[in-house]
Order: C-alpha cells, then structure tokens, then sequence
C-alpha cells in the first residue's frame, strides 16, 4: 500500500536499503537489552531504517552523488556493519543469540499471535493516517512546489510518509526477509500502476494485489515440503506483475502490440485509399471502374485492405474492376485535406 | 602476522581493487544499484550451475553466474525500455524475483549439501586459505587468490585497453556514439565485467561486501576529487586501506571479517562525507553561510545605494527596515567595514568608492548576466563563484 507512494516518488530501491540498514538496528537492540524481545527489536530497527533513510537523503541532497550511489552506499555499509555486529554477538556468552538471523531471510512461521496483533495494529495505524493524510501525500507526491506554496510543512509530511515507509518495512522483515523486502513494497504497486491512473485507485488496487500474493504464496508454501514462504510469496507477487505489464487494457504490452498493429492496417488502407483517389480525380466520373491490376505495383495495397475497402463501402467492385463510391471519393477527399492541414 | 593471515589480507586487498575499478565506472554511470541487483540475483546461476556440475568448485559455476548477472541487466533494461515503470523499480522487481527462484531452488533439491543462502550472501573471508590449489599435488596457494587474481588481471587489461572509450561513453554517451564506438557494446562490456567480479569476489568474501567495495571507495573517491584518473586511484586505495584495516578490526573483535571491511569503509565514508575540502558536509555548511552573508551585504549595498536619505541610512532603522536579527546584521556591517564598502559617521552609513563601484558591477551582473562583468570579483567572494 504505501508502496504506491515509494514507486510513485521514485524511491523503489528505498525499501531495499532501508530493509539492509535495519540490520545494525536489529543488533544494537538486541546488545544493549540482550533479550529477543520482538518490540524492542523492532524499535531498534525503525531507529536505524530512518537514521538510513535520512542519510540517504542528505547525501542526495548535499553532494553530488547521485541517489543510486547513495542508496547503495547505504545499504552495503549498514547492512556489513550490522553482520559485524551479528558475528560479533554470535562469540558471545548469551543463549538468546540464536535466531537473530531469522530476521534476515525471514520466517512467517515463527510469528506468534502477538506478532500478529502488532502487525495489524501498525496496519490500522497507517491506514488511519493515509485516510486523515491524504490529500497532503497526494499534493506532495505530484508537485513539491505546489505544497510548499500552498504553505503545508513539507518536511513534517516528508518524514511522516518515510517514516511511515520505514515502519512497513521493518514489519514485514519478520514475514519475508531483508532481501524479498524490496519486492514487498514494489511489486503490488507496480502492478497496479498499470491498471490505472488514479492514485486512490492504485493504492487500494496495490493492497489488494499484496494480500493476494500473500494469501496464495503461504497457501503453496504450505501445500509442499521445503518451501520457505518468504520467496514463493515474492515470485507470486512477479507473476501478477508480469501479468500486469503484458495484460494490463491501457499500457499493458500486448495491447500497445494490438494497436501497434492496427495502425499500422489503418495506415495502409489510407494509402491505399489515397493512391485510388488520385486515380480516380484523373477522370470525370468518379465512379468510373478501373482494373485491379494498376493497384499491383503499389505497395500498401493487399486484397485485404481492398476488401476491407469494399466492407466500409468505400469502394464498389465488379469483375475485377474497382470504382470509388462518392463515400469513398468524399472520405479520401478529406483525407488528403486532413494531411495536408497538419503539414502546415 | 601467519602466511594465512597475509593470504587473508592479499585476497581482500586484490577484491577491493578488482571492485574499486568497474565500482568507479557504475557509480559515474548512476547505475550503483546494478551491481546490488547482479550480486543478489546471482544465485539462481549458481545453483543451476551445481546442479550441473554437482561440483561447488567448478568454473562453470562462474560462468552461469556470471550469465544471471548479464541476464539482470538485459530483462532490468528491457522491462525499463517498455516505459512501464522507471529503472529503479525494474531493479527492485527483478532481482527479488531471480533471488526468489535462486533460494526455491536451494529449499527444493539442495537441502543436504553445502549451498547456504547465508554463505552465499555473506561469504567467509577466514576460510579462503583453507581452500587451496592443488596443481598436480604442487600446493599454489589459496584458490581465491587464483581466481580473483586473474579477474583483477583481466579487469585491468580491459581498463587499460578501453580507457579512452570507456572514459568518452562514461560522460558523453551521444559524443561516444558519435566518434565510432558504440557506448551498447561497452556498456554491457562493463557489465559483464561487474557481473564476473560480483561472482569472482562472492565466493571470497560475499555480495554484500562486493556492493560495498564496488560503491564505498568509488563515491569516497569521487567526494575528492574529479579527475577519473585520480579517483580511480582513490578509489583502489581506499579499497585496499580498508581491506587490510578491517582485517586488523575483525581479528580484533572476532567478527566477520567482510562485516568488519563493510565499517571500516562506511567510517571512512563518514569523515570524507563530512570533512572532504569542498564537498564535504561541513564545507557546504560553511560555503553556504558564507552565501547567505554575501547575498545579504548585497541586499544591504543596494539599499544604501537607492537611499540618499540619511534617515534611511541609519544603523538603527536598517535594523527594522531591512527586517534582520541583530546579529545577522553586525556581522553584515562588519563585512561590510572590513572590506572599505562603507562609512560609519555618526550612526550614519554610506557607501565608499569602492562599494559604489562593486554595487554597480553586481547590479550590471544581476541584470546582464554575463560571467566576464564579476571576473574581478570571484576572488573575493564566494557567491560568484559558480
């Protein structure tokens, strides 16, 4: 859901960064608690998700990087700063270490009823701040400017949606793992990019997209042996992606193919239309019938298009001889007119 | 310091400079986050490879990596140019996927052997010595080293051989295409040399440490200075400096030793983000400051140069007229002063020869816009300066 905001500002890669940066969180929590509590692990996380987020930011912002560098740098440092920390917590004596590392791969199995409440809770939460947001998010989202002007606090909504962002990662690194994370947040919102241009629309279609892929990767990870939830979840997610790209009525691949071609057809039948015009203003009596075989040497012209000519009752055929009705004339008349008035 | 030790330090310091060089080149090119793609998504190629060969030491192995790395770039590419989503959300979706499939595969069929996601993702340093090359009985040293070796090898045979091209569609891909060469060819040569040394380092010392070595010297680098030369240079230098130093750090702590060169070179990061002499975090601060007083003693200038009226020049009044804190005020005044701009008689401020003459230069600027009226005055202060 707030993945159509991440895909929307550009910002994909964020959730894989922040989900990697949330690692060192993860291990800080855990060295100064030294308890596998869920929620301050969690905290911990969040902490180190934004301080990631908004250092990313400033290196965009303050120096020439560029905001791949700086998402990548991020990533990398934290995500091997926090393994130094794991490794260096794994040599300790405490019998709770064990399992930290669950959150990187992630294992919706291991998650408890109180897991589970957390989760929807957070969910509510969100929710219920996108519904009283809304239109703030909207107005950031497609023009910066505007809102400054329009005099909200830019940075407060800023933060609010990362922070917001960082928080749906960091719950649902316990479900599918730091790396799947990133697929997470992008694919149903992807996907639903697609199906339409209305913001509302794509939000509610992108959550519906998610819960899908989640309920169906569980359902398959639970009917066969050996297979963690977390990816089966991701792949799941892909395909509704790639369905979406190649399905999807107004910019899906194969309907751009379907118009691609049906220009094409249109195209040719006007030139062939055209080429008879100009045949047929040679002689006074438009409908005077001309064999078909002058049409032979002309490249646009197939029986099909003359056919298809015949069916829009452009042109009249008899024993291999056409004729221009005077649709056909009128309708090529303008046609040349059409063209000639974008020329100029 | 044991023969391990300096093998474990070589193999670090040869993968960070086999890093640093196609790093340099993907960070110039926006296209950092490639190279967390190609090292997350070569997983599946790897464990088709296994199930081939059923040999985790084989070179096919590398070379199927290597050909999911190259496959990344080719569908992120693809999904890009059908304009249906932007570049970053095609690497964000592709890359989960492939690594999805890669770790399925794992869980389904490889369950007994030694093929761990963890091992793949995070390497173990500590164990390269351990695995050694055997030729013919004669021991050659670990086969890391070998292997990294010969990729650094080819690697800078490549950068040698392709510098200028490589340089020319770097910077200026419409001039590259223009001259002859054609920047497709050495865009995915370069990818096929990230994609190789990803699979080449892994295995030594993890995706993860790959992406940061292939990033964090290049963009510490590239903080410094601009030169392409130099910040290759830079680059591998950093690389192998935190290489051996978060060796030192992990044998130190007894942690990971890929973790350890991780913070050695985000530490590094840190103070060249902070301190770097001109664009660094601090220098922008001050350079901004500085900015902000000159544009203000500008303001301030004008407005002695519009008013006649010694009311209106007051020190007093300029406080509520121009609407500025005390302070800001003072320091504008002092720098005023401080370069013979104006005189204070009596409470009374005027402007001076000079600072008639500089208001009038920079008015010409403001309304002319023409670089070659403020040559004189780009010494001086920093707001003409670029």
């Amino acid at each position: 859901m707030l993945g159509s905001f991440a895909v929307l500002r550009k910002q994909s890669l964020l959730g894989d960064a922040i989900s990697h940066a949330a690692l060192p969180g993860i291990a800080i929590a855990f060295l100064i608690t030294g308890a596998k509590d869920t929620n301050t692990l969690l905290l911990g996380a969040l902490i180190s998700g934004l301080v990631g987020t908004f250092w990313i930011q400033g290196i965009i912002s303050k120096t020439h990087l560029k905001s791949d560098t700086a998402l990548g740098l991020i990533l990398s440092l934290f995500f091997g700063f926090g393994m130094l920390l794991l490794t260096y917590i794994q040599k300790q004596p405490n019998a709770n270490q064990a399992g930290l590392d669950k959150y990187l791969f992630g294992q919706a199995a291991t998650l408890v009823e109180s897991d589970v409440w957390l989760m929807s809770i957070v969910t509510g939460i969100c929710l219920l701040v996108l519904l009283l947001f809304w239109k703030e998010f909207k107005i950031l989202l497609f023009d910066a400017d505007y809102t400054k002007t329009l005099g909200f606090n830019t940075k407060f909504i800023d933060i609010l949606i990362t922070t917001f962002i960082v928080l749906a990662i960091v719950l649902g690194l316990q479900t599918v793992g730091v790396v799947l994370m990133s697929a997470m947040l992008l694919a149903p919102a992807a996907a639903a990019r697609q199906w339409t241009n209305s913001l509302s629309m794509m939000v509610f279609l992108a959550a519906i997209f998610g819960a899908f892929s989640g309920v169906f990767g569980t359902a398959i990870s639970a009917s066969q042996n050996n297979l963690s939830t977390g990816p089966v979840i991701v792949i799941v997610a892909g395909i509704f992606v790639l369905i979406s790209f190649v399905f999807s009525p107004g910019r899906g691949l194969l309907f751009k193919q379907i118009r691609f071609i049906k220009n094409r057809r249109d195209l040719k039948l006007h030139k062939t239309l055209a080429f008879m015009y100009h045949i047929a203003k040679t002689h006074e009596d438009i409908s005077h019938p001309h064999t078909i075989k002058i049409l032979n040497n002309f490249q646009g012209y197939t029986k099909g298009t003359l056919q298809k000519l015949v069916d829009k009752r452009y042109v009249k055929l008899e024993s291999g001889n056409w004729s221009l009705t005077n649709e056909g004339y009128k309708t090529a008349a303008n046609l040349y007119n059409q063209q000639s008035e974008n020329n100029e | 310091m044991s023969s391990a030790q300096l093998e474990i330090q070589l193999i670090a310091s040869l993968v960070a400079i086999a890093c640093a060089i196609p790093g340099t080149f993907l960070v110039l090119r926006k296209m950092a986050m490639i190279s967390d793609a190609i090292s997350h998504s070569i997983l599946p190629g790897i464990v088709i490879g296994f199930f081939i060969t059923q040999d985790l030491n084989s070179p096919v192995l590398i070379l199927l990596a290597a050909l999911t790395g190259i496959i990344t770039v080719v569908l992120v590419e693809y999904i890009q140019k059908t304009g249906l989503v932007k570049e970053d959300t095609a690497i964000g979706l592709v890359f989960p996927a492939l690594f999805s499939i890669g770790v399925i595969l794992i869980a389904k069929n490889a369950n007994d052997i030694h093929l761990d996601v963890d091992a793949v993702l995070l390497g173990e340093l500590a164990f390269a010595p351990f695995d050694r090359l055997l030729v013919s009985g004669v021991d050659l040293g670990p086969k890391s080293l070998w292997i990294i070796g010969t990729i650094l090898l080819i690697t800078i045979t490549l950068l040698i051989a392709f510098f200028k091209e490589l340089k020319v569609s770097t910077f200026d891909a419409g001039l590259a295409s223009a001259l002859g060469f054609s920047p497709m060819v050495i865009h995915y040569g370069l990818m096929t040399v990230s994609s190789v040394t990803t699979v080449g380092a892994f295995d030594a010392v993890g995706a993860i440490l790959v992406v940061a070595l292939m990033i964090a010297p290049a963009a510490s680098a590239y903080l410094i200075t601009n030169n392409l030369k130099r910040m290759l240079a830079y680059a591998i230098c950093f690389g192998v400096i935190s290489a051996v130093s978060g060796y030192w750090l992990a044998h130190w702590l007894d942690a990971s030793i890929a973790g350890s060169i991780t913070s050695v070179l985000g530490i590094l990061f840190l103070t060249i983000y902070l301190f770097a002499p001109n664009k660094g975090i601090i220098a922008i601060l001050y350079r901004e400051k500085q900015q902000r007083t000159e544009v203000s003693l500008l303001t301030f200038l004008l407005h002695l140069k519009n008013h006649t009226d010694e009311t209106e020049r007051h020190v007093n009044h300029l406080n509520e007229h121009i609407n500025w804190q005390k302070v800001r005020s003072k320091t504008v005044l002092d720098l005023a002063l401080k370069n013979n701009m104006i005189r204070i008689e009596n409470k009374i401020v005027s402007l001076t020869e000079k600072g008639n003459d500089f208001t009038t230069q920079a008015i010409d600027y403001i309304i002319t816009n023409e670089d070659s009226q403020i040559e004189g005055m780009k010494d001086d202060f920093f707001l003409f300066r670029g």
